[in-house]
């Protein structure tokens, strides 16, 4: 939980606002990492958001007497502490519900996964999903807010060598994308150019081409926005594949041979964007979640699950996801029917 | 100022569109005044209707000046639950007027109710309350548990308060429980929504409209005293989740400027979202003391026929709520009860009433005092 106060009023507010009304002062933002259960109500009566009952509406109260709300299809008994587990395991899916503050949700879904391992001479390889030339709201890429709270993420841990890539599967070039998503302006605002994948070097692995970008960075992170009905951070993943090879692997074999073949590359962990995810039809609905994992293909698996979406590409329908361990919150406090009401 | 009309609908599930509804209870209100639509300086109106419907319409004033064929002022106002009670301290304190005709109606139950729930869940906060499962019976079920824990009251004081409010609105025309009184066993008994709320604890959502002509010219009721305050929207980010803070400070206010105190009021509609918010509020109003909300309804004196009735009309819980028309449906039977034409559930000869309107879990609260001066 994170909330900003102002240190001369000693005002605290939830909403990321970040000014004081009443003495100009910047707020420091604060986070507990404590909370304690002080109040529980059994609810019995589904709605649009929570159509699983029953399940129980806690009001937390942390450490610096913070007081909010939170949601669990366990019962928990009034003064139990609420923590949570972290999960290094390689296919677990951490799942996080975002409240506005963006870097406050990639700092906690890193620590759900045991942390990325950052220091000052990591070499981290950020892809973003970059697909049209549309606007944020559109939820066709990588959101800026997202990308821009990435790169303070690894700021913060003293990351200095970041580099942002990917490659066009279709005939948009790379550089017209990320001008006018508004991408391009996050990446030069941290001094960081840009670059097409497939300008560069790629080395055989197995059947695949993969970008030698892989081979030199110590993490990559998988920036997908996700879609339903789509594997949309394994779709992203592809884009480290050299683009000819790809079409004429699909083409020999299939989607799924294509999946385990890049699940030879270990240094990638997948960060899903959710806020409002795509229905199939497109339409934007407000989920307001992020996911992450090292696995693509299960956090495509469980972040589907969520939204309670059947039609799927074949590599995704046989997944057991009760099989996935699962770290933050679980797949029925945040699931509904996406395809209810936007 | 002074009231000069007051209209409304029955509340029910009508099926009618929500300018029909907002125009047979400014007809009523206008016949009331006895005065035509050219009287009428300036309109007040408030609404957050539909939930699903296809006829959503977000320029409301210009449709009302089509209905009413006028090009005077018209202001929308929307405060939620709350709407009623905000758009009539507006219409008090707008300079100029002679009459101001303050209007609300909805047509809201028209879906599924996981839709229409949905709708009004719009007057929640929705990343931090929403996402965590906080449903409006949630919300006062936590703060209701909360209550009891810190006071030891009990669920049977509620059940009392749903009792009294449906046996009221089994003799208002108006409600939609009329004639449908219910056994204390049956809402002890109703299903747990939200624990420990049951569903007989809850208001009932329903269409409606009601309209109050407030005018310079001395009438026989006179609006004495007029607070507004409003509080946060996360519900238990307050400093005290188990009141209402701006039903206290609300309440400060009108008793200040009427110039009276408590005791000095007859009869009262209190805003009974949920049966526990009714409770709490005799408390903020000044009613009983804190703590002592349980101690005033097992006393009787808030019944029919008691010192001083609440909601004799069947409140929101069982003559219904119409979201911003609830509001303006308290004056009406305010001023109704000050006239003496209640029929069977008449209170003896009321001199002072008060009404209390809440928006959403406490976030904007309106206390009226209407006065019979001649």
């Amino acid at each position: 939980m994170v909330f900003y106060k102002c240190l001369k009023c000693e005002k605290k507010w939830q909403h990321p606002v970040d000014i004081c009304p009443f003495c100009f002062s910047i707020l420091e933002r604060v986070k507990t990492t404590k909370a304690k259960v002080i109040a529980k109500s059994k609810v019995s009566i589904p709605s649009l958001m929570h159509p699983k009952v029953p399940y129980f509406a806690l009001v937390l109260e942390d450490e610096k007497g913070i007081r909010f709300a939170y949601k669990s299809i366990e019962e928990k008994m009034i003064g139990e502490d609420i923590h949570f587990e972290s999960n290094i395991n390689d296919d677990a899916v951490a799942i996080w519900r975002n409240n506005y503050d963006l870097l406050d949700s990639i700092e906690i879904i890193s620590e759900l996964l045991g942390g990325f391992n950052l220091n000052s001479k990591s070499k981290i390889l950020i892809l973003p999903t970059l697909v049209s030339s549309t606007h944020d709201y559109l939820r066709d890429n990588t959101s800026t807010e997202f990308l821009s709270a990435v790169i303070t993420f690894l700021h913060d841990r003293d990351v200095k060598e970041i580099k942002i890539a990917t490659q066009s599967f279709d005939d948009y070039e790379i550089e017209n994308l990320a001008q006018k998503s508004g991408i391009l302006d996050v990446c030069l605002k941290n001094k960081i150019v840009p670059f097409d994948l497939s300008k560069g070097a790629f080395v055989k692995k197995g059947k695949i081409e993969i970008s030698k970008e892989v081979e030199e960075a110590d993490l990559i992170l998988n920036l997908s926005i996700l879609k339903s009905g789509k594997g949309s951070s394994t779709e992203n993943v592809f884009k480290l594949i050299n683009k000819e090879n790809y079409f004429s692997l699909k083409y020999l074999y299939s989607e799924e041979e294509m999946v385990l073949q890049i699940k030879d590359i270990k240094n990638i962990v997948s960060i899903g964007e959710a806020i409002y995810p795509q229905r199939v039809d497109k339409f934007p609905v407000f989920r307001n979640l992020i996911f992450a994992s090292k696995n693509s293909v299960n956090l495509d698996a469980v972040f589907n699950a969520t939204g309670l979406v059947n039609q799927l590409p074949k590599y995704l329908k046989n997944i057991d996801i009760s099989n996935i361990p699962i770290v933050g919150r679980g797949i029925l406090e945040v699931q509904r029917n996406i395809d209810i009401l936007l | 100022m002074y009231i000069k009309g007051v209209g409304m609908t029955k509340f029910d599930y009508s099926t009618k569109p929500w300018w029909d509804i907002a125009y047979r209870a400014a007809i009523e209100a206008l016949k009331d005044a006895k005065i035509g639509i050219e009287s009428i300086d300036a309109i007040v109106f408030t609404s957050m209707s539909s939930a699903a419907g296809g006829e959503h319409q977000t320029h409301k004033v210009s449709f009302l000046s089509e209905l009413f064929k006028t090009n005077v002022p018209i202001i929308e106002i929307v405060s939620v639950c709350g709407g009623g009670g905000v758009a009539l301290w507006t219409a008090l304190r707008m300079k100029g007027f002679k009459n101001i005709l303050v209007l609300g109606a909805e047509k809201f139950a028209d879906n599924r109710s996981e839709i229409v729930v949905d709708w009004i869940l719009s007057a929640a906060e929705k990343i931090y309350e929403q996402s965590e499962g906080m449903l409006f019976p949630t919300q006062n079920a936590l703060v209701w548990q909360m209550y009891m824990e810190k006071y030891e009251a009990t669920m049977d004081d509620l059940s009392l308060i749903a009792f009294k409010n449906h046996q009221n609105a089994a003799l208002n025309p108006n409600a939609y429980f009329y004639e449908k009184p219910l056994t204390l066993e049956k809402i002890k008994d109703s299903p747990e929504v939200s624990s420990p709320l049951r569903l007989m604890d809850c208001s009932l959502s329903v269409n409606g409209g009601a309209a109050v002509i407030i005018s310079e010219e001395e009438t026989e009721i006179e609006v004495i005293g007029s607070g507004f305050a409003t509080d946060q929207i996360l519900t238990f980010g307050r400093e005290d989740i188990t009141h209402f803070k701006a039903t206290k400070l609300a309440a400060k206010d009108a008793f200040t400027q009427a110039g009276i105190v408590v005791k000095d009021i007859d009869i009262a509609e209190v805003h009974d979202a949920f049966t526990s918010v009714e409770l709490i509020s005799y408390e903020d109003i000044g009613f009983a003391e804190e703590g002592k909300g349980g101690e005033l309804i097992r006393s009787g004196k808030i019944n029919l026929g008691g010192e001083m009735p609440i909601n004799v009309s069947g409140g929101l819980k069982a003559k219904g709520h119409p979201i911003s028309a609830t509001g303006l449906a308290q004056v009406y039977e305010i001023v109704h009860q000050l006239r003496g034409d209640c029929g069977k559930r008449q209170v003896n000869n009321p001199k002072i009433g008060l009404t209390h309107n809440i928006g959403g879990a406490g976030g904007s609260v309106t206390v009226h005092i209407l006065k019979k001066i001649k």
